[in-house]
């Protein structure tokens, strides 16, 4: 059943895509039909999944249904869990995508549709795919339709940048996967993954592990690979964005917990690495997400942090495989997993919300979304369920999820061994304190612009999307927030899909009693998210009940006055907090991350506030006018990445020097061309030669 | 040398009766007074002569309006010598505007705003009209200080009284603008965080303007309109000897001092001095208020600083050294001690009592202070804090602590020696170059020992000449006539600018410290955040009162 | 933090017991003035009337009266016609109502006050025990901030009545008005009043937020603060006293029903309508 059903779902991206590329954007209809047939599609993709989870065979190989060989496309239980989980957000998505093209000013061209829809289908064959080629045919497919979302619909200068940062980022990941695929290829002589279990431990093993990691953390955005991911995604059209940071994103760790499978026992400084590097990324990804103005941005940075966190949690199942132990691969793997399930849920919830958002008023500026949650209440709640899940607040899936990764962080006291603790403890603390700002982050974007006083774009423009993206987005704020009420059958399900990695009772040891979760270790602490989710409604309901009661109902009694400022006549303009303002002293305090800069100028003269937003910045060159009291000021602060500003920006300089030189071996005769043709196909075969 | 169209030609078409005049005077210590005067007939020639003053070396004081006959003079004070030259100009009526001299004497720029409030003059070229102490409505009438005298004296009908009616009330009450008005910065996320008039504490009404992109204060902005009681017009037909009592009201926390500058105003109309007792009673009492209000500062901070025990102890021993004042004068401000031609009476405490109590205050509170300086909690919040430039400080004329902190040695005790401070061999205190809180409170600290030294030396001496008893000397009926006074308040220099008519007030500025070192508060900031504001601000040490007037 | 303590314990209690106990403070201190029964020389009280230079003194059939809520405490009544006035220390002076500011009570007067008195007795029965103050500055020369605060200090302790002051009006129970009535505090003091919650009560405080004393009227000020909002208690003094506050504070809370604290000095012609039980009542320390 599955082999045709995964036909079928294929058929049906195939079908949405012609019609997208062949009949065109014209009729809302005409618009919405490839959006359609991707819900179809993904339905059958999802039932894939649930049916390979819960059938629990090692294995189900589908070649023959597509003539492929034997071993090329085939399902495992694996494969089948990222599946069910990808592809009922697709589900959502499509969803989203329906009600979103229907007015007339969002898809001007053709493209986005074929694109998302390579995108889903890319990354079930991802998923499926049994041999080397399959994969890497599939990988580059996936890459592909990230460019052509990321370039569909100009809007702003800077996304040639972007579609070339994304473009360049999949490239150096593809290629290291092609690399490692080669040499293990080479190595063991099959083409099958599954088959490269075979190769032994040593140098190739350890640097195939390398590549292999660097692959696939680069589609994840991990440091120093996070480059593209703040400018990638929101570069993308509306509910794109979602498909991206969402669904694609997640092939990365499905790669990652596949070769686990396959690699077996990686180095130990590649363990190192992966802790550290996941926890320094997810510190940055936040403290960016936490000062950046704009909100598409925020998210974006969010996706970094998130990847931060999955891959520590997936350094703590390294390490258990460094030191033999099935309980701390179950522990971090766990972890990671549930991390990746609030993070994909999470994510298009608010992608999603934003694309409704930022395609209603023009802008995705915090500043001006002021008050956006009181004229868009289906959005702002899907933002709101999304944010309290990656915040990490109870009673979400993802208090659980960053439960579960701070108690693998705990564990290192279990380890032999200083590198590894002291690596595990590193990871520990910066995850302690991304999780602190994530908080902060999203309590600016919720408390300060979705809730504020509405701004004169969100009065006008704020118009909340249709009935199909409204249902989406419901769907996926009750699953934040009430996942993490049914979180046992969560970790049965993961531990049905994780089963080819460890054993099943293994994982499940997670269960104390059925309503109970623990970290997998007996005795350590424990956690109900079910009951927190009696128990937290009930204690609030107690204290406005007490509160009532005690005050003889007086509580219920209001009179309304005018809210309180000290009692003057107030200012003109912003006269509290702005979104930016809320977190200038995390600026200060994490100078060192962002790379803050400050300065205070003097200009001639500043407007009135209410007129021109934008005004003339010239220097005042009047001393005398330096006069207390009859200043004009204005203030700026940059921040940078460090990353950015410390390789990339090099790397780049390097670059372009290079390639001014090669420029000179452009000459434009063809017989010369013909000569390094030829120089180049010697050295080749010398190099070939040698190494027999 | 650039002249305001509108000036030079409505002066081209008025002629000779619509005449810029400029007078210039030098009001002497002791002495006769020098006055010259002028005719000019360029608008220009007051900013001239006061920016050929500040060239010489002289410090700005201030410059203040009054309405006069057929127009409005225009008064610059200028410190220099030892002398305080004033130059005046006369803005003839049919004009509503004169050349600015804020652009280029900053310090001037305070005074201008309050003179365009005041009176409707525009100061052509002034960078920021923003209105100061009187946001007038639309159509609503300046009050035009001196313009008031004539009319009928505010002498009570003593029969009229009675507790059910309600009080005597002017025909009106203003119509004030409130509107918001623009920032003064501007970029990405800048808000203004309104900070009063009912600011959180007993603090008098002010409202602060904290403009900041979060945490940071690169600019601050002071509105002390709130408290404008309109106090000028109030002495206007007041009898010369009623009018200390007002004086000692313009600002509650340098009454003494008010007083004395007031006081020693009309003595030099009237021509006579008072006696060395007097004068000495005065010096008594002036310290204690300083005493006092350097305390006040002090308290101010390590409340801020959640310093409790400090907080109790300081705040003991600045209510008994205001009960020593209730003790020697029957106010616990000092008030009615101080009166034109002397003082009110003897003090009511022996000079050991008084003595015998200073000493122990002295010893306590300068223990309690010098333990504080040197808690590193405290201090820390002081160090760099709030720092006002030398360079800032020198071109404002910085006057009392917030100067002396910044390099400056305005102190008119030592520079224009009034009452008997020559006599007792007053020395001022070292002024500190680096300009932040602790420089300031250091300060404070010194002149807190240099007041109990006063006061020794002036209970010491009072005992000596006491035996005479003249209080006071009567003064002559029917006053007329022109004069400057001054004495050095806790917030530093005040002036008191009085002109009398048969007896009676025609007009009364007085100028306080706190107007002149307001207008350098939003300087001390760019270095500093939100949670130093209350430690500047008591640095400071101003009183609201004696800004808004 | 640690060589303060000592310094503290050293001090021994310096905080009045005030109102258990009374006070002896104030010796030779201006609280107020007294008006004789002796009525002296026509041609004094004349002279002292119209020296007052806020027209406190009213003479009705040949008998002076003083208004306290004018009264400035210059003294120069009291000089001119030592007979008739007297300037003393006693700052039990606060009143509910204007009338009861005047000495001596007319005997209208008295029971008019005393009913407006168990008005506000009966509407602040919910603040006996504690009650939080908000102070508002509506154009006071500086000096009576300086007494409102120095309630804080290890002297008054104010604290110890339960009496707080709060940063919020929303958390205020009582505001406290100094100053004049200042035309750009009007609006701010309404908009402060109308933020405190109900049951609220008003204490103006100092001479000039009682009838605007000397510097009242004018283009920029009201002469009081009465008229602009419902003030119930009004505090003479210029400025009122940190003792006159505090007396002012807890008869605006009802927290003087009972015997009132007497001074061991009482001048027997003193009649304040903040002693409704007369000057001869129940011995002190028997006060709740």
């Amino acid at each position: 059943m599955s082999g045709p059903l995964l036909g079928a779902g294929l058929a049906c991206f195939a079908a949405g895509a012609l019609a997208d590329l062949g009949v065109g954007v014209r009729r809302a209809w005409l618009r919405m039909l490839p959006y359609l047939l991707g819900m179809a599609g993904s339905t059958c993709l999802a039932v894939v999944g649930i049916h390979a989870t819960l059938s629990k065979a090692s294995t189900i190989d589908i070649s023959e249904v597509f003539g492929l060989h034997g071993g090329s496309l085939r399902i495992d239980a694996l494969a089948g869990f990222f599946l069910t989980l990808l592809f009922s957000l697709a589900i959502a998505v499509s969803a989203a995508f329906v009600s979103w093209v229907r007015p007339p000013d969002r898809a001007h061209r053709r493209g986005t549709a074929s694109g998302f829809l390579l995108l889903l289908a890319s990354v079930a064959v991802v998923l499926c795919a049994g041999d080397a080629f399959t994969f890497l045919f599939a990988w580059e497919s996936l890459t592909v339709s990230f460019i052509v979302l990321t370039s569909v619909t100009r809007r702003e200068a800077g996304q040639v940048g972007a579609v070339w940062s994304t473009a360049g980022i999949g490239k150096v990941s593809g290629a290291s996967l092609l690399l490692a695929f080669l040499l293990l290829a080479g190595h063991t002589g099959t083409l099958t993954i599954a088959q490269w279990h075979a190769v032994g431990p040593g140098g190739l093993r350890d640097v195939a592990w390398t590549l292999v990691v660097v692959g696939f953390a680069g589609k994840l955005g991990v440091v120093p690979l996070q480059v593209w991911v703040p400018v990638g995604y929101p570069a993308a059209p509306g509910p794109a964005r979602a498909a991206m940071a969402g669904i694609a994103a997640n092939v990365g760790v499905y790669g990652l917990w596949r070769f686990l499978g396959v690699l077996g026992r990686p180095p130990v400084w590649l363990v190192v690495i992966v802790l550290l590097a996941g926890g320094l990324t997810a510190l940055l990804g936040i403290a960016f997400a936490a000062v950046e103005g704009r909100l598409g941005r925020v998210v974006a940075y969010s996706s970094i942090e998130n990847a931060g966190l999955i891959v520590t949690a997936y350094g703590v199942a390294l390490t258990g495989a460094v030191v033999h132990s099935e309980l701390l691969v179950a522990m971090g793997l766990l972890a990671a997993t549930l991390q990746t399930v609030t993070h994909a849920i999470a994510k298009s919830a608010l992608f999603l919300s934003l694309a409704n958002v930022e395609s209603a008023t023009g802008t995705d500026e915090l500043e001006a979304l002021r008050g956006i949650g009181r004229r868009m209440r289906w959005s702002a709640a899907g933002f709101g369920a999304g944010a309290i899940a990656l915040a990490g607040l109870p009673p979400s899936i993802g208090f659980v999820s960053e439960w579960f990764i701070l108690e693998a962080l705990m564990q290192q006291f279990r380890l032999p061994g200083l590198a590894l603790r002291l690596a595990l403890a590193g990871a520990g603390a910066l995850v302690a304190l991304t999780s602190g700002l994530a908080a902060l982050a999203f309590l600016r974007v919720l408390g300060l612009s979705f809730l504020g006083r509405p701004s004169r774009i969100v009065d006008e423009r704020g118009r909340e999307t249709g009935r199909l993206g409204r249902a989406a987005l419901g769907v996926l704020a009750v699953g934040c927030l009430g996942l993490a009420a049914v979180s046992p059958w969560e970790v049965r399900f993961i531990a049905d899909g994780l089963g080819s990695l460890v054993p099943e009772h293994v994982t499940l040891q997670a269960l104390k009693s059925p309503w109970v979760l623990q970290p997998v270790f007996h005795g350590f602490s424990i956690l109900s998210p079910s009951w927190l989710w009696v128990a937290m409604p009930v204690a609030f309901a107690g204290v406005i009940l007490g509160a009532v009661a005690l005050s003889r109902g007086r509580y219920l009694r209001l009179r309304r006055v005018p809210s309180w400022h000290s009692a003057g006549p107030g200012v003109a303009g912003p006269a509290s907090y702005s979104p930016f303002a809320f977190v200038n002293p995390l600026r200060h305090v994490l100078g060192g991350v962002l790379g803050t800069r400050r300065s205070v100028v003097e200009i001639a003269d500043t407007p009135d506030f209410a007129d021109a937003p934008d005004f003339a910045d010239t220097p005042d060159t009047a001393g005398a006018n330096a006069t207390a009291g009859a200043k004009h000021l204005e203030t700026r602060t940059q921040v940078a990445e460090p990353i950015e500003t410390y390789l990339y920006r090099p790397l780049r300089t390097a670059a372009l020097a290079v390639a001014k030189v090669a420029k000179r071996l452009q000459s434009g005769r063809l017989n010369l061309y013909v000569a390094y043709m030829l120089i180049a196909l010697l050295i080749a075969l010398a190099l070939t030669a040698t190494i027999r | 040398m650039t002249e305001h169209p509108g000036v030079s030609g409505a002066h081209n078409a008025a002629g000779g009766s619509r005449r810029f005049e400029a007078t210039e005077r030098d009001e002497m210590p002791q002495g006769p007074e020098m006055s010259e005067s002028s005719d000019a007939l360029d608008p220009n020639a007051l900013r001239e002569r006061v920016l050929d003053a500040l060239r010489r070396g002289g410090r700005f004081c201030g410059l203040f309006g009054s309405a006069a006959p057929g127009g409005t003079q225009l008064l610059a004070v200028v410190a220099h010598e030892g002398a305080f030259r004033t130059t005046t100009m006369n803005v003839p009526a049919g004009l509503s505007s004169y050349p600015a001299l804020t652009p280029s004497i900053a310090a001037a720029a305070w005074y201008e705003r309050e003179i365009h409030d005041l009176f409707g003059l525009e100061p052509a070229g002034h960078p920021r009209l923003d209105p100061l102490v009187l946001p007038l409505a639309d159509g609503a009438a300046h009050p035009r200080p001196g313009s008031h005298g004539n009319a009928s004296p505010r002498a009570p009908s003593p029969l009229a009284p009675s507790p059910l009616a309600p009080s005597p009330r002017a025909p009106g009450l203003v119509q004030l603008d409130t509107t918001p008005l623009p920032a003064h910065l501007h970029g990405e996320g800048v808000f203004t965080l309104p900070y009063g008039p009912v600011r959180s504490g007993v603090f008098e009404s002010i409202e602060y303007l904290l403009e900041t992109p979060g945490e940071y204060l690169p600019h601050v902005r002071s509105r002390v309109y709130y408290k404008h009681r309109g106090i000028e017009v109030r002495f206007e037909g007041m009898d010369v000897a009623d009018g200390v009592l007002l004086a000692e009201r313009f600002e509650g926390t340098a009454s003494v001092a008010h007083a004395i500058a007031f006081s020693r105003a009309i003595e030099r109309l009237a021509g006579m001095t008072a006696s060395e007792e007097a004068e000495l009673v005065r010096i008594i009492h002036a310290e204690l208020e300083r005493v006092a209000a350097h305390l006040d500062t002090f308290i101010r901070q390590v409340e801020a600083a959640g310093q409790a025990v400090a907080y109790s102890r300081l705040t003991l021993h600045k209510e008994r050294v205001q009960r020593l004042r209730a003790r020697l004068c029957g106010s616990r401000f000092g008030r009615g001690v101080v009166i034109p031609g002397g003082v009110a009476g003897a003090p009511s405490l022996q000079r050991s009592d008084l003595v015998a109590i200073t000493g122990k205050i002295e010893s306590a509170a300068t223990a309690d202070l010098r333990l504080l300086m040197a808690t590193p909690s405290f201090v820390d919040r002081l160090r760099g804090t709030g720092v006002v430039p030398e360079e800032v400080a020198r071109r404002h004329g910085a006057v009392g602590p917030v100067g002396r902190g910044s390099g400056q040695t305005v102190d008119v005790r030592a520079s224009h020696p009034y009452g008997a401070y020559g006599l007792l061999g007053y020395e001022p205190v070292e002024p500190s170059d680096e300009g932040d809180v602790l420089a300031r409170q250091r300060v404070r600290l010194q002149e807190i020992a240099g007041a109990f030294r006063l006061i020794e030396g002036a209970a010491l001496r009072l005992d000596r000449v006491a035996g005479s008893g003249r209080w006071r000397v009567p003064l002559e009926a029917g006053v007329s006539g022109e004069a400057l006074g001054w004495a050095e308040s806790p917030q530093g220099e005040i002036l008191s600018l009085v002109r009398a008519e048969e007896g009676h007030l025609v007009r009364v500025k007085p100028r306080s410290a706190s107007f002149h070192n307001l207008a350098l508060f939003a300087t001390a900031f760019p270095r500093d955040i939100f949670t130093d504001f209350a430690f500047i601000e008591a640095s400071f040490g101003l009183s609201v009162a004696g800004v808004a007037g | 933090m640690m060589p303060w303590i000592p310094r503290g314990l050293r001090e021994g209690i310096v905080t009045s017991r005030y109102p258990r106990h009374p006070d002896g403070y104030g010796e030779g201190f201006r609280g107020t003035v007294i008006v004789h029964a002796t009525s002296g020389t026509p041609e004094q009280l004349a002279l002292a009337t119209r020296a007052c230079p806020t027209g406190a003194i009213t003479t009705v059939h040949d008998r002076p009266r003083v208004d306290r809520g004018r009264c400035i405490l210059c003294g120069r009544c009291a000089e001119l016609a030592p007979a008739v006035f007297s300037l003393d220390p006693s700052f039990e002076t606060a009143a509910v109502d204007p009338r009861g500011l005047v000495v001596p009570a007319g005997d209208d007067d008295e029971s008019a006050v005393e009913q407006v008195r168990s008005q506000l007795a009966g509407r602040v029965r919910m603040l006996r025990r504690s009650v939080q103050v908000r102070h508002v500055d509506v154009g006071s020369d500086g000096a009576d901030e300086w007494e409102v605060a120095a309630l804080s200090n290890p002297v008054y302790d104010v604290q110890r009545l339960g009496i707080f002051f709060t940063a919020s009006p929303r958390h205020a129970d009582l505001l406290l008005a100094t100053g004049v009535g200042a035309v750009g505090m009007l609006g701010p003091l309404r908009e402060t009043y109308d933020a405190m919650p109900t049951p609220k009560v008003v204490v103006a405080a100092g001479v000039d937020a009682v009838s605007g004393g000397l510097l009242g009227g004018g283009y920029a000020s009201r002469g009081g603060l009465v008229g602009e909002i419902p003030v119930d208690v009004l505090v003479p003094g210029s400025p009122a006293t940190p003792f006159g506050l505090l007396y002012g504070i807890l008869l605006a809370v009802g927290r003087l029903t009972g015997a009132k604290p007497r001074r061991s000095r009482t001048s027997a012609t003193r009649t304040s309508v903040a002693h409704p039980d007369g000057p001869t009542s129940s011995a002190p320390g028997s006060r709740s």
